[in-house]
């Protein structure tokens, strides 16, 4: 996909007001802006807008008893946030969706607090300089790059699945669950050149997460200086992050599962234990996996059961079944030594994921963060697919109803944009944890573990004291090391390919679940029917959000029309390219706009978009 | 929880309405606020002190950043919308999930026209035009504003209950027969007595209608007369609900089960009401008028709390007093927006009302007074443009022409008890600038002096138009009471025997067991949006019936989701799709705007423009977006007569959309073909 700055989703003004600074009659408005974007406005407009806006949004918010959320002139918007007497106000143009706005004003303030804690705190121990380029970067990330259709979405940025062999995304999800046999690991995810391989968080935070990695990809400055190397390799780097309970209640469930889980307990230590943390495809013996491997019907639909897997489309499912010995993996695989210290300390457990290599083959059993009750169990089988777990032998799972993993979208606008569309996971562990609404403001320090290899970034939410657990450290990273080199040197050589498969229609398809957008809109050209169908999705979009038993449209003017249909897992927008439009205006049922459905479901199968 | 508030730019209120709640909710905060013992303050002066700070900050904005507020919402889903014209800023509320944003800003819109047919041309003087919202004199500020209050009550109510006012287009009375009957009498009989008739002191009627609720059973206009525009007519209409209203419609929609709507529903429709005919008790009107719930506080502590503006009593207008209305009028020689006309509106029977506009004697005043204030307005942006010297002059009419005809105009008042001493001044002062030898002539200089003869000539058209019969006081011209009461009587003796049928087929005009060939059609409305007027199967039936919607939750359900769908398709309308189908749950809507000529066939789409989110709201009463489309769109189809149509229709969503296409396709021809349709 190509790189377009767009231009109705960039941002027209940010700022940051405190209005604690400003009480008394003489206080300059100018004490109370903590921030402002863009930075060289005069200060007197600054103090103009921030004044203004902060004041009206008071006395709103008195009468209403309720903050404000959005404030709209004639000219321009903005989305609004009051908290502890803090205002922030996010300007954007007028054509770009307000949810969407909302959206990216929730998701640049919990950046802010992940990087730097809560913001009064931060801003006592902080200059206002200091953070002020925190925001700076954190807002240019947040519109960076994408085109406009991801501001739209507000949705992840991943690489191009189409380009790159399944196998390596598989691998990426590999190293993850690796890394995750460490109990000090919460979940981690897989970076290349500022997009997701693979992840096992929620979106909301893998985008949190990215936002680190574009920094330190493009050789900036480190981030308050809170990053320190390790001694193991000036690859690795460390910084302090904070999450809010519910967030680290949703990942910690993760390990707390993996211990309870009852099928895999009564055989522990009655096998011979594998004392590796790594291992790739590659490293199962053939003989193990293969057999179980190929029960696996050809025209499934397959998917590694990560949150995020963009990498399999269904022309790679068929190579998936002979992995073992593919040649492309083979110089990424050396064998590590066994680190049976590690093995021992963590022995029941490991006990477990033994058992389950031996039989299942080596993926089968990986956690997810967002699917999980308590009972881990029935509700892993319900997500896993068909196949019961134990005897289910594919490293990939199939991808779960939609029904079932789709979180309901229609909650606040803010749970949206909180959760980034995983509400789901974040519901269930809300379930676990009542009042976790009241824990959504106290924080706990964390910390993110960061090891590059060149373009690659392999980045793990990790305990705090696993730095000061030498031997995990060594461990995590030895167990990673040889096959982050690998996997960056084949995602190196993958050449970037045409953007997006071109035809003749334009399309968009949003998964909700994953936040992540497949489109063949490529931004660069900006051509007439890309520029009307961007609109047309935003539209939809904010209709789509704001009704919740809109299934479908199909919206037409005298030159386009898009059809537009939704699940609770999807959204998907196609328009149909060419031509004038047949009988259009009048209601005639020969009206080509209403072929649309037919033609979408037809033309997007072979983008893997199903809407059957 | 709804406000609406109108304030001049230095906050001051000039006009404000508001549910009970939100005046609740304005005391409580006040008077957690307020210092034991003390009384609390007026409410008006809660109100103006809670929303100060924003009309402030919003003239700061227009002044520093050239922007202004258009709309709040907070995490509670509390819509404010705001809305400036000239200097009087407009804020309208919603706190109770009721109304959305365009909802808001129509109602601010709505607002705005009713007054402009209350007060013309003194809407242009903004100075003017405050003093008029805001009499001194507080037992007319009372009374004015309970009359805009209950104006702008019975517009709510009736955009919620009535589709006609849904989709702001006309709803006739489907009986050809009947109908073709009444124009006759209003034609051949009514008019000619009534203009042939000493008695009506200059006065001519031009339109003669009658309504049954908010349905039009006959509508008249005489010869070489403009066509009452379907926004004056449907403003007119809410005034005449306003003063004689219907409660039908708000009974119907009660969320109670079907056997008690039923019966409460033919119960309402037999009651005779309290007859506003019986001119001896006074009160009669005003009763009719306090049923509708303006101030209906239960709350002992509210009522404590009352100020000024509801413990004074107001005695009631004379109910034979004509209404003054500004309303447009187009002649050959241009479109002539707010000039005067008398209305006035006889109640027949409760819920029949015959309403005459009538022509007053000196309503040339007013087309004067209408081309000098064009003429200064064009001179003022020509000078402000940087046009100066004999350039600025010209223009259509020149400004030597202006000068000799206002000349005259000024000598013609002159005998007309109208003081025109200031005017007089300000002319000649304008004149010894502009046209004197060695004076400045036309520069930017003679901007201030345009601005104040624009004031002067509005101040004129005051005194002519507002100043006599607004009041109702004794009004020098106006068709006599024994005139007026004959104009009844005949109406009456015409309709007598319709009357009970009228009133049930006003309610269900037609219905969807009309349409036996359209299987899962759920709902439709069509608009013929040339003309104004719309179509659609009554959906406020009272009687119980397996055939059709009924009352109760499942009529309710439909309603809520036909309001919703119109809502939806102006949205998309805005943005300039013309087209919209929707799958909504169990439902399939469907949306199509679409132009026609004069025989019917279908013509070729346009892009339609694409409209900011802060423009005027679609719809007619308060700007008509229609015939702004039907000229944007003439423009392509020149020496052609062009006709735009609107169908919305509600299918169940099992109906393979294939079908359903097709029955939009048959309805939307078969519709406006008299001869095919089975009501028509």
């Amino acid at each position: 996909m190509a790189e377009l700055m767009a231009n109705s989703g960039r941002c027209t003004y940010f700022f940051l007001y405190d209005g604690t600074k400003v009480q008394g009659e003489g206080d300059p408005t100018r004490e109370g802006i903590c921030y402002f974007y863009p930075e060289q406005t005069p200060v007197d407009q600054q103090e103009l807008l921030c004044g203004q806006l902060a004041g009206v949004g008071r006395c709103v918010s008195e009468l209403s008893s309720s903050p404000v959320r959005v404030l709209r002139l004639r000219h321009s918007k903005f989305a609004i946030k009051m908290e502890d007497d803090f205002f922030w106000a996010l300007g954007c143009a007028m054509d770009f969706p307000t949810v969407s706005m909302c959206d990216r004003l929730d998701q640049l303030i919990k950046l802010f607090c992940f990087y730097n804690g809560p913001v009064r705190q931060s801003y006592q121990t902080n200059s206002r300089e200091t953070l002020a380029l925190c925001w700076s970067r954190y807002l240019f990330y947040l519109q960076a790059g994408a085109t406009e259709l991801h501001h739209i979405f507000s949705c992840l940025r991943t690489i191009d699945s189409t380009h790159i062999d399944p196998l390596l995304l598989l691998k990426a999800a590999l190293i993850l669950q690796a890394c995750q046999r460490c109990p000090l690991v919460l979940a981690g995810c897989i970076l290349f050149r500022g997009r997701v391989v693979s992840t096992q968080m929620p979106p909301c935070l893998t985008v949190r997460v990215m936002a680190h990695e574009t920094q330190t990809y493009n050789k900036d400055e480190r981030l308050n200086g809170v990053s320190s190397s390790f001694p193991l390799s000036r690859a690795v780097t460390s910084t302090t992050v904070h999450l809010t309970l519910s967030e680290l209640q949703d990942l910690r469930s993760t390990t707390v599962d993996r211990e309870s889980r009852p099928h895999s307990t009564p055989s522990q230590g009655s096998r011979p234990r594998r004392t590796r943390l790594s291992r790739t495809l590659s490293d199962t013996p053939s003989t193990e996996s293969n057999p179980d491997l190929e029960p696996e019907p050809p025209g499934k639909p397959m998917r590694l059961d990560a949150p995020l897997s963009p990498g399999l489309s269904r022309g790679a499912e068929q190579r998936v079944a002979t992995p073992t010995n593919d040649p492309l993996l083979s110089p990424a695989s050396p064998r590590f030594p066994e680190i049976s210290p590690l093995t021992n300390q963590k022995g029941p457990r490991r006990g477990g994921q033994e058992e389950e290599d031996e039989e299942d083959g080596p993926l089968e059993k990986s956690r997810y963060y967002s699917f999980h009750s308590p009972d881990g169990n029935t509700s892993q089988t319900e997500f896993q697919g068909e196949a019961p777990p134990p005897t289910d032998a594919s490293p990939l799972g199939n991808p779960p109803p939609t029904g079932r993993r789709a979180p309901e979208r229609e909650g606040s606008p803010e749970g949206r944009a909180a959760s980034g569309g995983s509400g789901g996971g974040r519901r269930s562990g809300g379930d676990i944890l009542p009042g976790a609404g009241v824990k959504d403001r106290t924080v706990v320090p964390m910390t993110l573990y960061q090891h590059r290899v060149k373009g690659l970034l392999l980045a793990l939410l990790v305990e705090p004291h696993l730095q000061r657990d030498t031997e995990a450290m060594e461990e995590v990273y030895h167990s990673s090391l040889a096959s982050l080199n690998g996997l960056e040197a084949h995602l190196r050589t993958v050449a970037p390919g045409p953007a997006g498969l071109q035809g003749p229609y334009t399309f968009a398809h949003y998964d909700c679940v994953q936040n992540t957008l497949t489109t063949n809109v490529s931004g660069r050209a900006g051509g007439d029917q890309d520029h009307s169908f961007v609109r047309a999705t935003s539209l939809l979009h904010t209709h789509f959000c704001n009704s919740d038993a809109l299934q479908e449209a199909i919206i037409r003017s005298a030159r386009t029309a898009v059809y537009a249909t939704r699940s609770v897992a999807q959204e998907t927008y196609f328009l149909q390219h060419g031509g004038a439009l047949r009988n259009s205006g009048v209601p005639n049922h020969q009206d080509t706009a209403f072929t649309l459905p037919s033609k979408a479901r037809h033309r997007l199968l072979k983008h893997g978009v199903s809407l059957l | 929880m709804k406000c609406l508030l109108i304030a001049s730019e230095s906050a001051e209120v000039l006009f404000y309405w508001t549910d009970p709640e939100f005046r609740q909710n304005v005391q409580d905060q006040y008077g957690a606020s307020q210092e034991e013992g003390q009384r609390p303050p007026a409410f008006e002066d809660s109100l103006n002190t809670l929303f100060a700070p924003i009309i402030i900050s919003c003239s700061t904005m227009v002044d520093r950043l050239g922007d202004s507020y258009a709309c709040f919402t907070t995490e509670n889903q509390h819509n404010y919308v705001l809305h400036q014209f000239d200097e009087c800023l407009y804020i309208a509320v919603n706190g109770d999930g009721q109304e959305c944003e365009d909802d808001l800003r129509r109602k601010i819109y709505v607002m705005k026209k009713m007054i402009e047919v209350l007060f013309g041309m003194v809407n242009l003087s903004s100075n003017l035009l405050r003093k008029e919202l805001r009499p001194q004199d507080t037992e007319q500020r009372t009374a004015l504003w309970k009359h805009l209050q209950g104006l702008l009550e019975t517009y709510s109510r009736l955009r919620d209950n009535d589709q006609s006012f849904l989709v702001e287009a006309v709803e006739r009375l489907i009986h050809p027969t009947l109908c073709e009957q009444c124009i006759e009498f209003l034609e051949r009989r009514l008019l000619p007595a009534l203009n042939s008739s000493s008695e009506r002191s200059g006065e001519e009627v031009l339109h003669a209608f009658i309504l049954v609720h908010t349905k039009l059973l006959a509508f008249y206009s005489s010869r070489n007369t403009s066509t009452l525009s379907p926004s004056d007519l449907l403003a007119l209409i809410v005034m005449t609900q306003s003063m004689y209203p219907s409660h039908t419609d708000q009974e119907d929609h009660g969320p109670e089960d079907v056997e008690s709507v039923s019966v409460s529903g033919l119960e309402m429709f037999y009651t005779p009401q309290p007859s506003p005919t019986n001119r001896s008790s006074s009160g009669s009107e005003r009763t009719a008028r306090e049923d509708t719930p303006v101030f209906e506080f239960v709350d002992p502590d509210i009522q404590i709390a009352e100020d000024s503006l509801i413990t004074l009593e107001v005695s009631p207008p004379d109910p034979l007093a004509p209404t003054r209305v500004f309303l447009e009028v187009s002649l050959k020689d241009g479109l002539y927006p707010m000039m005067p006309h008398s209305m006035y509106c006889r109640p027949l029977w409760p819920g029949i009302t015959l309403v005459l506009l009538t022509k007053i004697p000196n309503s040339s005043v007013a087309m004067s007074v209408y081309s000098y204030l064009e003429a200064f307005a064009k001179l003022e942006k020509r000078l402000s443009e940087g046009q100066e010297g004999p350039a600025a002059a010209r223009g259509q009419p020149t400004v030597h022409d202006l000068r000799s005809k206002l000349d005259k105009f000024i000598k013609a008042l002159g005998p007309c008890d109208i003081q025109t001493s200031q005017l007089q001044n300000v002319w000649s002062e304008f004149k010894k600038r502009a046209f004197t030898r060695g004076g400045p002539g036309f520069t930017r200089e003679l901007i201030p002096w345009c601005k104040s003869m624009k004031t002067q000539l509005c101040g004129v058209y005051k005194q002519c138009f507002l100043n006599a019969t607004t009041r109702g006081a004794d009004a020098p011209q106006r068709l006599s009471p024994a005139l007026q009461e004959l104009a009844q009587a005949m109406v009456q003796e015409t309709l007598v025997d319709w009357k009970d049928f009228l009133l049930v087929k006003s309610k269900r005009n037609i219905t969807m067991v009309s349409y036996p060939d359209f299987p899962g059609l759920v709902h439709f409305i069509c608009v013929d949006r040339s003309s104004g007027q719309m179509i659609a199967p009554s959906l406020n039936i009272t009687e119980r019936s397996t055939s059709e919607l009924g009352g109760g939750p499942l009529a309710q359900f439909i309603r809520g989701k036909v309001w919703g769908l119109v809502r939806t398709a102006r949205q998309y309308l805005q943005k300039g799709y013309s087209t919209a189908t929707l799958r909504d749950g169990d439902f399939y809507f469907c949306y199509f705007l679409w132009f026609e000529n004069e025989t019917g066939y279908k013509l070729d789409e346009v892009d339609l423009p694409v409209l900011p989110d802060d423009s005027p709201p679609i719809g007619v009463l308060a700007r008509d977006y229609y015939r702004k489309l039907l000229r944007y769109y003439s423009k392509t189809h020149a020496g052609e007569v062009v006709k735009c149509y609107e169908l919305l229709t509600v299918h169940l969503g099992v109906i393979p959309t294939e079908y359903i296409l097709q029955h939009c396709r048959q309805l939307a021809s078969k519709l406006w073909e008299p001869s095919r349709n089975p009501l028509l």
